[in-house]
Formats: C-alpha cells, structure tokens, sequence
C-alpha cells in the first residue's frame, strides 16, 4: 500500500497572530503578501496531524510506504522534518502557492500522484492555516474519484476497509469506506510526535525530489486561476472595552450588576 | 435573467440551519449588483419557515428537490443533486450557509463541476464586471480578496459570523417550484457505521457561554468554569490549547475549528483572544475578559474587562452570580 500525504509550507500563524495584536501586521508593495520577512515558515499544522495519522497506521501494522509530497517554493526544510518523521519519499513539486488557487494546486498534486504512483490513501490537513479555505482535498477526492472523509480525529484500516471518526458539532461520528480514498485530519487527532535526535541528522541529507511542470506535462496557462488573491487587508481593531477596578469581590460583584442592567444575564 | 442561488439541507428542529439568512442576505447584495434575481434552493425537506424567510429576503423563487436521500443529508447524494440543478440552470453564483455540512458539500461540488470556490466569505460585489469576493484568512487577522475569472458559477461559502442578516427593503412573494432530480444511479460512498448525537444542549444553540482557557494554569481549574457558567444559566466552553491538552473534550472547543456560537452573553477566562478563537465567538453580543494581562487582544474584542487572575476572580464571580439568582444580590 502507498499513502501520499500533502503538506503545506505556511507562514507561523501564532507570529502572524502577534503581529495582528500588536497592531504591526502589515502588507507589502504586491498588495496581497505580509511586508514582516521575520515570520517563520512551516509545515502547516493539520497537515504534520495527517502524517501523524499516516504514520500511526503504519504502527498499527499497515504495510505502507508514506510519501509526501508539497507544492511551494522551496519546502525542502518540512519534507526534510517529514523524512526524520519516517517519511520514505519525499517530493517538492515546484510551483509557488501564490499564484495558484484551489483547482491548479490540485491539478499539480493529482497529477504528481498519478505519475509518482498509486495512492490507497490521500491524507491531507483539513485546511491550510494561511487561506483557511479546506478545499483542495475535497477537490482531489473529485479528480480522482475517490471518496472524501472530512475532519478525522482517528483514523484506522480494518480488513481493507477505512474506517474513521469524525469530529462533528454533535459530537463523534464513526464511518467507513473503501481503498482508495481522501481523509482529511484535524487538530483532535492528537499532538504528532517529534523526530529523534538521530533521525533528524540522518535526515539533514535526504533530498526531496524536485518535480517540474514540464515533467508532469503541465503548462502554465492549464494552471489560471479561476479565483486569484489579488489583494490582502488587514482589518484594525477597535476596541472599546470597560475596564471594571477592584478587589476580586468588588469587580465581580460590579461587573454582574453591569451584566444585569444591560440585560445580558 | 441570470440566478443567484441560496442552497440548503437539513431541518435543525424543524427550521433552516443557521447561516441562511446570512447567506441570503450577501446573496441579495450580489444579485442587485448582477442585476440578477435571487434564489432559494432546499434539498430533501422544505422547512416550514422556508418560504416566509425567502419571502422577507426577497427571493424571486423558491425550489425544491425533494428526496428521501437529500432529506438524510448524505454527501454523494447532495453533491450529484446540486451538480444536476447547477447544470440545468447555470447560475452565476451558488451559495452556501458555511455550516460543517456545506465544508464538504461545496468543494466537492467545484471540484464536479470546476468552479471556482472561495470559503469563509465576508462580501461580495462586482468591481468592472468582474466577480471579487472577500474572505476571511488567516483565522481572521486577514481578509483576502479573490478576483473570480469568468462569468460562469462561482460557488461561495459565506462566513455566518462576518456578515449580519438583513431583511430586504421590500418583500417579496416568491412561488414554490419543485425540480427534478436524478440520484438512482449515485451510491453512497461512505456509510455511517455510528452517527453522532448531541450529549445535551448545543453551544451554538447556547445564550449564555463561559469558556477557559490555558489562563486557567491547570486542569481542576475549569470546574470554576463550570460553576459559572452553571450559576450564569449558560454552557462551558474552551480554547483549543486546553483541548489538545485533554483538560476538556473537544466538543467543548469554540473557535475557527470548533463550536462557531452566537451567544447573547460570552465571558472568556485566561483566553488571549487569538483570531482564530475569535472566529468562534466574535458574533456575542455581549462580550467579557478576564485576564491577567492588561495587552491581552481579548481586551480589543470585549466590551466589559477585568484585569487580574482568574482564580481570584472566578469564586467571587460565582458567588455574586449565584447570589443574584437567589434574588439576594
Ligand atoms: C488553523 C488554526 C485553527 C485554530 N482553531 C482554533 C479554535 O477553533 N479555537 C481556539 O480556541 N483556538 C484555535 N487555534 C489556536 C489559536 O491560534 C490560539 O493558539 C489559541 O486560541 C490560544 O488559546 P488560549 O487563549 O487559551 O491560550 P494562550 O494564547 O496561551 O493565552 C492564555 C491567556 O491567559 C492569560 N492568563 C495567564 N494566566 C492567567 C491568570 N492567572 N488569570 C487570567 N488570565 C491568565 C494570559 O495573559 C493569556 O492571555 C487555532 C490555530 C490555528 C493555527
Ligand atoms: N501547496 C500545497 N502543497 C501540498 N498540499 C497542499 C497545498 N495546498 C493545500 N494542500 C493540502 O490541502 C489541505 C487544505 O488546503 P486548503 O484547501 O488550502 O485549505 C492542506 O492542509 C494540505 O494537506
């Protein structure tokens, strides 16, 4: 079996979160990208679940081998951590995320897929932190005509079949489905572990393979994007906040009797 | 004339899901600017407030696919229905209340039908003709602002906490048209061995949420959480941090990916105020903070604050809070 993980380079959420607060998050001369060149990159943090949840199959007896594959700019830093995770291929298609949107980055993933080899498990994060659009694996499970399972926080193989939970607003639902098929993973699956010392040296030399456009047959212009970020805006808060002073006792006791007198409790 | 189309499935206690008047209301705004006329599209069961919400939105039509497969809100189903009626009349744009159905629902449709998509959205106008659409990015420290090629179907999620449901100026009497689909030749992929079921009241469905955060500093400290929001009359939440912990179930968590609510009160305790917990709860109508850091980003967000810690706080909070239902305080 061979289970193909999509990874995602993305901006630290948290460092663009600080800057947001601090009032200093600005965009640069392109109108669309942050002008902070100080923001760390790395791998978006759902997809690093869905390689956890690669890797736990293949714990749990899976004969698989995991490949993961990235589409960015220069990914080599994230593929390389997913080879010290216990990747065994690891593919940088090169195209910048930028300019794609949903439907060219699945054109490219679908197509290194087909070419690299079969998939019996596409397993993706179930959104990317930058965009928070969740869409390219649904678009994936469409070109490949498989079927998508959403939001997993466990993910098992049984007899050939898959059989996951999903994180619903109701609470857990179990499903099953058959091979080949698209998951998506989310947060609750758990914190992913982290490489060993040793894993991470050996992995300092692994390098990715570099796929191109011309080698999955793909030019430029069948990647237009049907939707294009053209622009990125950073709203201002304005905040407008009563501050109740106190002893502990004064300011709840201030603050319950301003909840009741604006009706809100 | 060129169609707008508001889709949606599933009855939540026998009314549309939340988000659909949010969706109309964005909806309408498109329409008068590509001059076209607005839709109403249920799946399976018509709620029977249905036609009097299209009619207050201003809906030129509502339709219906009626079938016992939709009506179950399987996702091979709604995806093959919703491809058929896109195909059937081409509309310029189809639009989704973003509840967790819609997040499969939509993209698997563009990827069917390969149309553009945009989730999360905020707005959307016509800027030269041309379709631009805002969305929340970023967990919404961003918006980003997609330019949608072509003039055919731009499918479009609409964020149900970034826009506020507005009736139309006039009202409308629009006519119920049932459409015909075909759905014999779809199986269902995947089967649902155990279906989830709400232990208790919902947190969207919630008036009243106290949620904790990492603030709280250890575990036993959220039943001071619970107290509260006891006392208050409302339900418990959380941030993600103290969920990924395991201090509390992930069906607590509000936020980006969690619970989306809409309270009318909202106190967050030892919570920073990240976008991304945000996204959850912005859409409180009262909001309130408690923490021990005057800079915290929560203080931006909320409307009453108290500095300090939590722990302090949070016994006398109860008390007073339990204090004033008893009719002592
Ligand atoms: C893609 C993505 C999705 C996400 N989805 C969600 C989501 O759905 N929900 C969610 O919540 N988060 C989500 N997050 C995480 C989010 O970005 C924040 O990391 C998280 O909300 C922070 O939680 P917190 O405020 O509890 O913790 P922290 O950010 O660590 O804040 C703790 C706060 O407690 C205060 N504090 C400390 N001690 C005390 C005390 N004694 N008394 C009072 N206050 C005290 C501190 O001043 C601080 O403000 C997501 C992140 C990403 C990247
Ligand atoms: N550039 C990319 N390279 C590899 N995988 C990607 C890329 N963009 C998106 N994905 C995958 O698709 C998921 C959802 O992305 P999105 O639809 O952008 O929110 C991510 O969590 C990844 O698993």
């Amino acid at each position: 079996m061979r289970f193909v993980v999509c990874v995602k380079e993305v901006l630290d959420p948290d460092a663009v979160n600080s800057f947001a607060v601090a009032g200093r998050l600005r965009i640069g001369d392109d109108g669309r990208s942050f002008s902070q060149t100080a923001i760390p990159r790395l791998m978006n943090g759902f997809d690093e679940q869905a390689l956890e949840a690669a890797l736990r199959l293949r714990d749990a007896g899976a004969p698989a081998t995991i490949a993961v594959v990235s589409i960015g700019t220069d990914p080599a830093n994230i593929l390389r951590h997913a080879a010290a995770l216990g990747a065994d291929e690891i593919a940088h298609v090169d195209a910048d995320p930028a300019g794609l949107d949903a439907h060219g980055t699945t054109a490219l993933l679908t197509a290194w897929i087909r070419k690299s080899g079969p998939a019996d498990l596409v397993l993706c994060g179930r959104q990317a932190s930058d965009d928070d659009q969740g869409v390219v694996p649904a678009l994936v499970a469409e070109q490949l005509g498989m079927p998508l399972v959403t939001i997993a926080r466990e993910v098992m193989l049984e007899a050939g079949a898959l059989r996951v939970t999903r994180v619903t607003p109701d609470g857990d639902e179990i499903v099953e489905t058959s091979l080949p098929a698209v998951v998506t993973v989310s947060s609750e699956i758990g914190i992913p572990r982290y490489p060993t010392a040793a894993r991470k040296i050996q992995a300092r030399r692994a390098k990715p393979d570099v796929v191109t456009l011309e080698a999955l047959g793909i030019a430029p212009a069948d990647l237009a994007p049907r939707a294009l970020l053209v622009r990125q805006l950073v709203p201002e808060l304005h905040g407008h906040c009563e501050l109740i002073d106190g002893s502990p006792s004064e300011s709840a006791r201030a603050l319950v009797s301003r909840l009741a007198a604006e009706g809100a409790i | 004339m060129p169609r707008v189309v508001v889709c949606t499935w599933g009855l939540d206690r026998g009314a549309l899901p939340p988000g659909v008047e949010e969706a109309l209301t964005l909806g309408r705004g498109l329409a008068e600017a590509l001059g076209a006329e607005l839709v109403l599209l249920a799946l399976g069961d018509l709620p029977a407030d249905a036609q009097a919400l299209a009619a207050r939105h201003g809906a030129r039509a509502v339709e219906r696919a009626a079938d016992p497969r939709l009506a179950a809100g399987e996702p091979d189903a709604l995806v093959e229905a919703l491809a058929q009626c896109c195909r059937a009349s081409a509309p310029r744009a189809l639009l989704f209340a973003q509840t967790f159905d819609a997040r499969l629902v939509a993209p698997r449709l563009a990827g069917r039908l390969g149309a553009p998509i945009v989730m999360n959205v905020a707005d959307a106008s016509l800027e030269n003709g041309r379709l631009v659409v805002t969305a929340l990015a970023y967990g919404g420290d961003t918006r980003a602002v997609y330019e949608v090629a072509g003039e055919g179907m731009a499918i479009l999620g609409v964020s149900t906490t970034a826009v506020r449901a507005q009736s139309a100026a006039s009202a409308t009497t629009p006519p119920l048209t049932e459409v015909a689909v075909q759905l014999d030749a779809v199986p269902e992929r995947v089967r649902i061995v155990a279906r989830a079921e709400a232990k208790g009241p919902r947190l969207e469905d919630a008036g009243i949420i106290v949620s904790g955060g990492r603030g709280l500093g250890a575990r036993e400290h959220y039943a001071l959480i619970e107290q509260l929001a006891e006392a208050l009359g409302g339900l418990a939440g959380a941030s993600r941090p103290i969920v990924d912990d395991g201090w509390v179930d992930a069906s607590r968590q509000v936020g980006l990916t969690g619970h989306i609510t809409r309270p009318s009160l909202y106190v967050a305790v030892g919570i920073s105020g990240a976008s991304q917990h945000m996204a959850g709860c912005s859409a409180a109508k009262t909001l309130v903070a408690i923490n021990s850091d005057a800079d915290a980003a929560i203080f931006k967000h909320a409307r009453f604050g108290i500095v300090g810690d939590c722990k302090q706080i949070l016994p006398e909070l109860i008390r007073a809070a339990r204090e004033r239902r008893s009719g002592g305080g």
